[in-house]
C-alpha cells in the first residue's frame, strides 16, 4: 500500500531515529512512502504566540493540498504533533464549507486548492489496521520475550477525535507491543502529557510532569519506554539528568520509539536499522538480553 | 466579587478571539479544570476564565497566567461535554492578549513568537537554532548562560546523529508560502491588529 509520509522538522532532527526506523519496519509490512513535496512545519503546539487559527490552518492545508495535487494516497503522520495538527484541519476543512472557502482564497496565492479528498493517519493507526496484528506477528522472527515496556501513548497521539483508538483509554499501543513478543507493563499514565512545547519555558512545571511518568513506568517495572511521539521521546529522554538534579532521583531508563521496537523484532540490524545507538540512555543491554543476543 | 464590570468584554472576546464565541456553550461543570494537567499551577482554570469573561473581567482574564500555561494536550476538549474546543479558547485568548501588548507569561510567548518567525522566514523549524534564538533574547549575556546550561543535551544530540548539522533551507515555495499566511493572518478573526 502506498502513502504519503510527512515526517516533519523533527524526524529530521532530534527524532532521527524514528525515522531510520520505520522506514524499514514499514517496508516489511508491505507499505510504500512518498514525501509531500516541499513540505511546511505543521505549526506544533505553540505557533498560536505568534498567529491566529486561520494562520495555523493554512500551514496545514497547503500540506495537504499540495499531497492532493499529486496523489491519491492516505497522509501518515508518525508525529503526534503533525498528526493532531494536520487531522484537525483536515477534518474542520471537510465538515465547514465557509471556511473551506476561506482557506481556498487564501491557498489560491499560491495556486494550491483543498479538496477534502484524502485522509490523515497516525503512524501507529496504520501499522495497527494496514500492518495487521498477524502480519506484525509472522513478520517478528526475533520476538523481544519477556521485554517489560511502558508503553507511552501521550496525549495527542489519539486525540482529537479518537480515529482509531479510545481517547481515554487506548491499547493499541500495548496490542502491537505484544505482537513483537514484548510484555506491556500497565500504565496508568501513558496518556499524561509530557509538557510537550511548553517544556523549555515552563522547566520546572514540566519537570514535575515527567517525573510522575517515569515514576509509574518504574513503579510496574517497566524495564523501559517506547513513545510514538518525538516531542514525548525527547522531553522523557533528555530531561532526566534535570528530574534527577531536581527532585533527588536516580532515573536512567531508556526511551525508544516503538518502531526501534519492531524493527530489533523483525530481525533487523540494531544499528543500521533499530538505530539503538541514536538513543542517549542507551537501550542495547536490556534489548539484547531479551533477544538473547 | 468587587471591581469594574465591563459588559463589553465578552463581545469583544467573541468578536476577536478565535473560538471565543464557544464559551456560550460552558455550564461551568469544571471537567476541564480538572482535567488539565497544570491544573494546581492556574491562577484561575478554564472554567473560571469563561465565568470571568461573561463577567466582564477583563483584567483578570488577560492578565491571567493561566491562559498561557497550556500544554496542548486535548484533555479538555474531548472531556468537554458540551463540545467546547477548550483548548482552542486558551489558545485564542494568549495570541489576543500578545496582540494587544498584554503578555504575563514572557518565555513561552517569545519563544512562540520565534516559532512562528522561524515558520514565516523559511517555512520549517530548525531544531538547533531555535532554542540559541529564544535564548539570545534574553540579552547577550543571559542568553550566553542559558545555551551554556543546555550545551550538555545539545552535544548528547550530536554524539548520537540527533542533530542536523546543515542549515535548515528556505521551502521552495516560501514566497508563496508568507503571501498566503499575510492574507490569513488579514483574513482572521478581529483582522490582522
Amino acid at each position: 500500500m502506498k502513502y504519503f509520509l510527512y515526517g516533519g522538522c523533527s524526524l529530521e532532527a532530534g527524532g532521527k531515529n524514528y525515522m531510520v526506523s520505520l522506514e524499514p519496519v514499514c517496508k516489511a509490512l508491505g507499505m510504500e512512502f512518498e514525501e509531500i513535496e516541499d513540505w511546511n512545519c505543521c505549526g506544533a503546539s505553540i505557533s498560536y504566540a505568534g498567529a491566529n487559527e486561520l494562520s495555523i490552518m493554512t500551514l496545514n492545508a497547503r500540506n495537504i493540498a499540495i499531497a492532493e495535487s499529486t496523489g491519491g494516497y492516505d497522509i501518515v503522520a508518525p508525529c503526534s504533533s503533525c498528526y493532531i495538527q494536520l487531522v484537525k484541519t483536515n477534518h474542520e476543512l471537510k465538515e465547514d464549507a465557509e471556511l473551506r472557502n476561506k482557506i481556498n482564497v487564501i491557498l489560491k496565492e499560491g495556486n494550491l486548492n483543498f479538496k477534502g479528498s484524502l485522509n490523515v493517519r497516525h503512524l501507529m493507526d496504520v501499522l495497527y489496521n494496514d500492518g495487521g496484528i498477524d502480519k506484525i506477528k509472522s513478520t517478528a522472527v526475533r520476538p523481544l520475550k519477556g521485554l517489560k515496556v511502558a508503553g507511552y501513548v501521550g496525549c495527542q497521539t489519539v486525540r482529537p477525535y479518537g480515529e482509531y483508538d479510545s481517547v481515554e483509554r487506548p491499547k493499541v499501543h500495548d496490542l502491537l507491543l505484544k505482537a513483537i513478543g514484548a510484555d506491556p507493563v500497565p500504565f496508568p499514565k501513558k496518556m499524561q502529557c509530557c509538557g510537550s512545547g511548553i517544556f523549555l519555558t515552563e522547566l520546572d512545571r514540566c519537570l514535575g510532569l515527567v517525573k510522575e511518568i517515569l515514576d509509574d513506568a518504574i513503579a510496574n517495572g517497566a524495564q523501559l519506554i517506547s513513545t510514538v511521539c518525538p516531542m514525548c521521546a525527547l522531553n522523557l529522554e533528555m530531561y532526566q539528568d534535570k528530574v534527577n538534579a531536581k527532585f533527588g532521583t536516580n532515573f536512567n531508563m531508556p526511551v525508544v520509539y516503538l518502531t526501534q521496537l519492531m524493527a530489533v523484532a523483525f530481525g533487523m540490524d540494531l544499528k543500521k536499522e533499530a538505530a539503538l545507538d541514536y538513543c542517549v540512555i542507551p537501550p542495547e543491554g536490556i534489548i539484547k538480553a531479551a533477544i538473547g543476543g | 466579587m468587587a471591581g469594574n464590570y465591563d459588559p463589553s468584554f465578552a463581545k469583544e472576546v467573541f468578536d476577536n478571539v478565535d473560538s471565543g464565541e464557544e464559551i456560550k456553550m460552558c455550564m461551568q461543570c469544571g471537567i476541564c479544570a480538572g482535567s488539565c494537567p497544570l491544573r494546581h499551577e492556574m491562577d484561575y482554570p478554564p472554567r473560571q476564565i469563561f465565568t470571568l469573561i461573561r463577567a466582564g473581567r477583563r483584567d483578570e482574564v488577560m492578565n491571567s497566567k493561566a491562559i498561557k500555561l497550556c500544554t496542548s494536550c486535548y484533555r479538555c476538549k474531548v472531556r468537554c461535554p458540551r463540545g467546547i474546543p477548550v483548548i482552542d479558547v486558551m489558545h485564542g485568548l494568549a495570541h489576543y492578549g500578545i496582540k494587544k501588548g498584554i503578555i504575563p507569561r514572557k518565555g513561552t510567548a517569545a519563544f512562540g513568537g520565534e516559532f512562528w518567525k522561524m515558520i514565516y522566514n523559511i517555512g520549517r523549524i530548525d531544531e538547533k537554532t531555535l532554542p540559541l534564538k529564544y535564548n539570545l533574547l534574553e540579552g547577550l549575556v543571559p542568553g550566553i548562560k542559558s545555551t551554556i546550561e543546555m550545551a550538555p543535551m545539545g552535544i548528547q544530540m550530536f554524539l548520537h546523529h540527533r542533530m542536523k548539522l546543515l542549515p535548515e533551507r528556505k521551502i521552495k515555495g516560501i514566497k508563496e508560502l508568507r503571501k498566503m499566511l499575510d492574507k490569513a493572518k488579514e483574513m482572521g478573526k478581529g483582522g490582522a491588529n
